[in-house]
């Protein structure tokens, strides 16, 4: 039996054996058309305010992205042009470089770190859940909060908590302009957001490890093994649903930060630390372009439609 | 738990989650020293004078209650919105048939990437035709609608591991897909409700874009805040405290709930016995 | 303060038509009206915050005082960063108000090119606003020849910052008043351990010494013609002031690049004003706020202002200024409220509300003994120059972007093959900006 209580409400009832072949080829075309006005029923309220949400914007966004707008003055229709111009832009090609790097180190990172720490609090949760819940307020502050305490920790000179740590323990000389030199700023910044992101994952993936049966870590005790043996062949294997969880949310969820970058480096020096979402959000916002910044977050929503339906699609294909 | 826990694994944990302790500390030492003395780092030490000034003037000159109350209006019609309607969409996502099934999926899935600086502004103008600026539905339904990307993909991912032999029990019993929802499926999915209770509170709660742009009179907190800052005067202390403000709230939330998903699992092992 | 000619018409003659037309001009939209009791209700588009907006919420209660049947009311806009998004946002879906608060030059064309603006020459003529403005700022309000902004307050932002400790640190006893002097000052700074220079140059305010330099250099219809793109960015004028720029840097101003891009100005300031570290800062005029508040400073005591010393080209009379206007929408539906306020904001007591709060006001009415030492050094400065408005202001959107950038570029590597690449970098993107 599984952990998960049951308590369903017609009272028990036993599992009967499994339909014949046809007869459940025959089920299943009745289910699709019996199913068909339930699940639209359900559905309903999602999709009208999916619909609100995401769709009539992003009609709106294909639609601006055809267009030449230059802050208040009339658009002129621009055909395909803001697209091969962002192809040839220079910045954009950057954006999507950094965007890449952003990506994948935020999220292994991030989840990395929530992985680890899920592992080890597994064993031992009451002791550990204040050190937990520390992470996750870590988590809570708004992203904008999380760039101004890195802030003061990058700081260029002494008054930087880095740096002042640095000299404090005599390693003077490796203090340093963390946000202000192209190579470091980049690096910075995948810290300080993976830093605020472990929180949903050590969630995620603790959740998990709670759920792993008691009688199978008893028995693993009883039977000798140490901790950490117990961490690697059982916990970790048994959380993996959680780490897959976490990792798909994280991933698309650092397509979006934007706070973070702001108020570290403004997309600096000299455009090095833009992601495709600063880079658009520049575009759109601070220069007022709508159809060119359109047309870059279009870009991006196809690249990640292009990556995650392969995934997509094979989670859903053994459906019921 | 099992046996005894052992004891470096809490040593461990701490000195690990020092990294993220320390700088919470510092935005609690920020709001109670006056500002000169953090400017240049608040661990420096020339100067220690502690000051409750920051708590008292942010409570003076901001309308904290209004703020509070319009931030809880927010945040929890918001979570209870989306806790009551990602279960029944997620569930028709995993355990029924019907035309447009993976499509419709793909695309709520896809949707989360989509920045909240693209959605804003068309909604702007939608809302200002509609006559919506400055009324509280006109931010619910993109904290509703916006949810589902995630939301739908975590309670949808907990359904994966979810017996659907009871489901299938349900159905040949005669339940409707419906009751079946109702009576078998969602009393046992509670916990991944929960998470994405919690969430979508911590979300909505935080977030300040939508909010900024579409009320004026009435508005949540981290709206108040935005106003702490002038373009050329930083007053960091003030900032603090209302980070600290803002933050207590859904980190208490978290606490009083934190066993509701933690023990059943919304990500389950799959370790069945 | 001087400026370039303007052809004042003759108030006179127009005043006696005025006074008996009055009547009926009341009932046209748009006619200025002199009746003291205007009501209703008038809507600011308002994105100010902290202590400037307690400034402006003090100018709304004056005007509300003075006119009793008026409301005001606000759009309150709450802004991250460059405020013209959120106002464009705002704008562009519909939202009315009668009046707002512009600072940027170039935002003032765009709005007046989409019909946005009011002209408000009529009302300047028959409300006399020349006997409280001098024509200097009518002239800074002024786009394609229509006066549409009322200048409220300004700021001079080639004033150089400095604190009095450092300078008694570093054995300076009078500040430098030219180019000479002031570079020849280094060294001093350099052997007290200070940086003679902070430089934010993380987002723009590094920009402000490429232009106080070239407008010392090349005078201020120069930097206006540059700014218009009349003369391209690859001109010898540009390259110059890069040079000249450059001298400073390897004259051991500035520090090295990276703290330099590492740096915002508020960085900048802690480093003049609190750790010490640095010498001077060339800032607008809200960093004597800052020193006094945050840092905790006392105006004219612990620190003060030195304007940019003479470069001795001739243009040694400019000032690099930025103001702050109320512009009047079209869009509005209080007119006469809209010109009432616009008049009053002239006048002696809206004059002092703003001095009282610290700032420089435009106003000939103004009482300067209200002015802290700091500000009133700024003002006596300004008032002796001709004046320029900040030139990243004046830049149309993408095109100050790039402009920053390539100055950040330009810090990177100030040798001559670097200033010709981002002269032309930036010539490049205003090709295709205006």
């Amino acid at each position: 039996m599984t952990d998960v209580a049951l308590q369903s409400r017609g009272g028990q009832r036993d599992t009967p054996p499994a339909a014949e072949g046809g007869a459940r080829e025959r089920t299943a075309l009745r289910r699709w058309i019996a199913d068909a006005p339930a699940a639209y029923l359900l559905l309903a309220p999602v999709l009208v305010l999916f619909a609100f949400s995401v769709v009539y914007p992003l009609i709106q966004t294909i639609w601006l992205s055809f267009f030449d707008i230059k802050g208040l003055a009339k658009p002129r229709f621009y055909g395909f042009g803001n697209f091969v111009t962002l192809f040839y832009d220079g910045n954009f090609r950057q954006a999507v470089v950094t965007t890449l790097l952003w990506t994948v180190c935020t999220t292994a990172l991030s989840v990395g770190a929530g992985w680890g720490i899920a592992l080890l609090s597994a064993l031992a949760p009451r002791q550990t859940l204040i050190f937990r819940f520390m992470i996750f307020a870590a988590f809570g502050v708004s992203e904008a909060v999380t760039g101004y305490i890195w802030l003061g920790i990058y700081r260029p000179d002494a008054s930087g908590l880095l740096n002042s740590l640095l000299y404090g323990i005599g390693l003077g000389q490796f203090a340093h302009p963390w946000l202000g030199d192209a190579h470091t700023a980049i690096w910075c910044l995948i810290i300080a957001y993976s830093w605020a992101q472990t929180g949903l994952p050590l969630l995620l993936i603790y959740a998990a490890t709670q759920a792993i049966s008691k009688n199978v870590l008893e028995a693993a005790y009883v039977d000798g093994a140490s901790p950490l043996q117990i961490m690697r062949h059982i916990i970790a294997p048994l959380s993996m649903p959680g780490v897959r969880v976490a990792l798909f949310i994280n991933l698309l969820g650092s397509l979006r930060a934007f706070d973070t970058i702001y108020v570290l480096t403004a997309g600096g020096p000299v455009r090095s630390t833009e992601t495709i979402g600063f880079f658009m959000f520049r575009e759109s916002f601070t220069q007022f372009k709508l159809g060119y910044g359109a047309a870059a977050t279009l870009v991006l929503l196809v690249a990640v439609l292009i990556v995650s339906l392969p995934a997509i699609i094979q989670r859903t294909a053994g459906a019921r | 738990m099992i046996g005894k826990a052992p004891r470096w694994i809490p040593v461990v944990v701490g000195l690990i989650s020092i990294a993220w302790i320390v700088p919470l500390i510092g935005i609690v030492v920020t709001s109670i020293r006056p500002e000169a003395d953090t400017v240049l780092g608040w661990w420096r030490l020339d100067h220690i004078q502690l000051t409750i000034d920051a708590w008292i003037r942010v409570w003076s000159k901001y309308r904290l209650g209004d703020g509070f109350w319009v931030s809880a209006q927010l945040a929890g019609i918001a979570t209870i919105g989306s806790m009551i309607l990602t279960p029944a969409a997620a569930y028709a996502f995993q355990f029924l048939k019907f035309p447009f099934r993976r499509t419709l999926l793909i695309i709520i899935i896809n949707a989360f990437v989509l920045p909240q600086q693209v959605v804003v502004i068309p909604l702007f103008t939608l809302w200002r035709q509609m006559g919506l600026i400055d009324n509280l539905l006109a931010v619910l339904i993109p904290y509703v609608g916006l949810s589902f990307a995630w939301s739908i993909f975590l309670v949808k991912n907990f359904l994966e591991d979810f017996p659907k032999e009871l489901v299938e029990a349900g159905r040949i019993d005669g339940c409707g897909p419906i009751s079946t929802f109702f009576h078998v499926v969602l009393p046992n999915t509670l916990s991944s409700i929960f998470a994405v209770g919690i969430l979508q509170f911590l979300f909505c709660w935080n977030s300040l874009l939508i909010p900024l742009l579409f009320l004026r009179t009435e508005v949540p907190l981290p709206v108040v805040f935005a106003q702490i800052s002038g373009q050329y005067d930083p007053n960091w202390d003030l900032r603090a405290v209302a980070a600290i403000v803002t933050t207590i709230v859904p980190l208490i939330i978290f606490l009083v709930f934190q066993r509701q998903f933690a023990g059943g699992s919304l990500t389950t092992s799959g370790s069945k016995e | 303060m001087t400026t370039g000619i303007v052809p004042h018409a003759a108030a006179v003659t127009r005043r006696a038509l005025m006074v008996g037309a009055s009547a009926i001009a009341m009932m046209l939209m748009g006619a200025p009206s002199f009746a003291a009791d205007v009501s209703g209700d008038l809507v600011l588009l308002d994105w100010a915050s902290g202590s400037e907006q307690d400034m402006i919420k003090a100018l709304e209660d004056g005007f509300m005082k003075a006119n009793p049947n008026v409301h005001f009311k606000e759009i309150n806009l709450t802004v991250q960063g460059d405020a013209r998004g959120a106002i464009r946002a705002a704008l562009q879906s519909g939202e009315k108000a009668d009046i707002f608060i512009n600072t940027w030059p170039a935002f003032r064309k765009e709005l007046a090119d989409a019909g946005l603006l009011r002209d408000l020459g009529p009302l300047w003529d028959s409300a006399k606003l020349g006997d409280n403005l001098s024509d200097a700022w009518k002239a800074l309000g002024t786009t394609d020849g229509k006066l549409y902004g009322i200048t409220y307050t300004f700021g001079d932002r080639s004033a150089m910052f400095y604190k009095t400790e450092t300078m008694k640190k570093a054995g300076i006893d009078t500040q430098p008043t030219t180019w000479d002097e002031f570079v020849s000052n280094f060294k001093k700074l350099n052997d007290a351990k200070v940086i003679p220079i902070a430089i934010g140059a993380k987002v723009w305010s590094h920009a402000e010494w490429f232009e106080s330099i070239y407008e010392h250099l090349n005078g201020v219809e120069k930097a206006a013609d540059l700014a218009a793109h009349k003369i391209p960015w690859t001109d010898d004028s540009v390259k110059n002031t890069l040079k000249k720029w450059a001298e400073l840097i390897k004259a051991g101003c500035c520090g090295d690049a990276n703290t330099m891009l590492a740096m915002d100005w508020d960085n900048a300031s802690d480093a003049v004003m609190k750790a010490g570290t640095h010498g001077y800062q060339m800032i607008g005029m809200w960093n004597n706020d800052r020193a006094q508040s945050t840092d905790g400073l006392k105006s004219g005591v612990d620190f003060s202002i030195q304007q940019f010393p003479a470069m001795g080209a001739g243009h040694d009379d400019v000032s690099s200024v930025d103001s702050k206007e109320f512009s009047g929408l079209t869009i509005g539906s209080n007119q006469a409220a809209a010109d009432a306020f616009l008049t009053w904001i002239t006048t002696a007591e809206a004059a002092n509300i703003v001095a009282a709060h610290n700032l420089a006001s435009p106003s000939n009415k103004v009482d300067a003994s209200l002015y802290s030492t700091v500000v009133k050094a700024s003002v006596d400065a300004v008032s002796k120059d001709k004046v320029q408005f900040v030139l990243g202001d004046l830049l149309p959107g993408d095109l100050v972007d790039e402009y920053r950038v390539q100055l950040q570029k330009f810090l990177q590597d100030p040798s001559d093959a670097g200033i010709d690449a981002v002269t032309q970098a930036i010539e490049a993107k205003a090709a295709t900006a205006y």
